[in-house]
């Protein structure tokens, strides 16, 4: 069952899980990528850190996403596309979340589970999630 | 088999609105309607922001499908005319405050405005739009053949409540075991849908939907209250007040329905009407609803 905006899932009740992760900005764990070592100064070396950390969570995500709807290679994908533009319904975004959890070994709670409405924001979610995680 | 469209177009077939115990649904099936002509004079019932919904679909067939999505919506209740002639052009739509579409008859002056709820579901190869009058109605269809890419039971487990769990995990069939949660998942879903007020309103694992017993497609819904008093026993309650129906449509899809039951039909079971329909083409009333 694919939705529009019209059919089962997308009467989002609103996300302030969501939303307070987007207003918020991202935080991040000073962890080194090797790939990004940088003679700029700690500031910029730490946006460039939090852009790469974002970007590698999205690839992921777009994975995951690409796997569980069976999408095409060519099928055009960013990080803004729509879960219900590319075809899913509700069972498969429940899908995707669990698939999620497996990947990034996090845990989302159910109503953020089906709010979750952009490959973005799924990433959005999971950086908040293992930045609130207990250091290993 | 596509009629030719050189025979014309044939009008929507005008309706009387259900009756209080009744659900109407209608259903199209994407893969019989090929027709370019056909789908352009769909386009034109769209309003600009539909047709701008249409276009974000990724892909060819998600569009069409966005766009037989609409066109059924807006045909479906076009039929039920009360006093004239409704242009499913003409529909407006609003969304309640937890974002449920419903009709907006604003922009009718006429005060016999039918109390029409719809809510529509579609897979890739079915759309499907329930109509009722008077009560809210949730729909949710689902391919029989939809393969879950998880463990069934993980999958019951992380989401549906520990009796839907229990139950599920008695079938030894994995085959059986798949359809049955799919079964589930498809009147879960409906009554969701037909509560109106988002998941957040009623997680899956708050609620069971079983079988009545001794009873042919007949289901009752279940609340495991949260609140204990004194002992840790979970308080059941079981909810009169919402209808279900579990049918199978066009051999392919499981489709359930759900319905508040305003008491006023003087309870009983739902009586559903199914009809295929290609819109402008065709309607074929299907004569035996096979309830599960």
């Amino acid at each position: 069952m694919a939705s529009l905006s019209t059919t089962s899932l997308s009467f989002k009740a609103p996300s302030t899980r969501i939303s307070q992760v987007l207003r918020k900005g991202s935080s991040f764990q000073s962890v080194a990528f090797g790939r990004f070592a940088s003679s700029t100064s700690k500031t910029s070396l730490r946006l460039q850190i939090s852009c790469a950390a974002k970007a590698e969570t999205v690839q992921k995500v777009s994975d995951i996403v690409k796997e569980q709807l069976a999408l095409t290679a060519d099928t055009p994908l960013t990080a803004e596309s729509k879960f219900t533009a590319l075809g899913a319904d509700s069972l498969d975004t429940v899908e995707i979340v669990m698939a999620l959890e497996e990947k990034f070994n996090i845990s989302v709670e159910e109503s953020d589970a089906q709010n979750i409405t952009t490959i973005q924001e799924a990433a959005d979610l999971i950086e908040d999630l293992v930045q609130k995680k207990p250091a290993a | 088999m596509q009629r030719s469209l050189s025979m014309g177009l044939t009008s929507l077939l005008p309706l009387k609105l259900p009756s209080r115990m009744e659900t109407h649904l209608w259903y199209i099936r994407p893969d019989e309607v090929k027709c370019a002509s056909l789908l352009k004079h769909y386009s034109q019932l769209l309003s600009p922001t539909e047709k701008d919904r249409v276009l974000q679909m990724r892909g060819d067939e998600l569009k069409k499908n966005a766009l037989l999505a609409r066109t059924l919506v807006r045909t479906t209740i076009a039929r039920y005319q009360t006093n004239s002639e409704v242009d499913p052009r003409s529909l407006m739509f609003k969304k309640n405050k937890y974002g449920k579409p419903e009709v907006d008859w604003q922009n009718y002056n006429n005060c016999n405005n039918p109390p029409l709820h719809f809510n529509i579901s579609h897979t890739d190869s079915l759309i499907a739009c329930g109509v009722t009058v008077h009560v809210p109605v949730g729909i949710d269809v689902e391919n029989k053949e939809r393969k879950i890419k998880h463990d069934v039971l993980a999958f019951a487990e992380r989401f549906y409540s520990a009796d839907e769990v229990k139950f599920l995990s008695t079938i030894l069939d994995p085959e059986v075991q798949r359809k049955e949660f799919i079964k589930l998942w498809t009147l879960k879903e409906a009554y969701v849908k037909a509560l109106g007020k988002g998941f957040s309103a009623a997680p899956f694992n708050t609620f069971t939907i079983q079988s009545k017993v001794g009873t042919e497609g007949c289901y009752n819904l279940c609340k495991t209250s949260e609140m204990t008093i004194s002992s840790l026993e979970k308080t059941e309650k079981c909810y009169e007040e919402w209808r279900f129906a579990l049918l199978e449509l066009a051999d392919s899809h499981y489709g359930a329905i759900c319905t508040e039951d305003d008491q006023a039909g003087g309870g009983g079971p739902m009586r559903v009407i199914i009809r295929k329909t290609i819109p402008f083409v065709e309607d074929e009333l299907i004569s035996e609803s096979k309830l599960l």
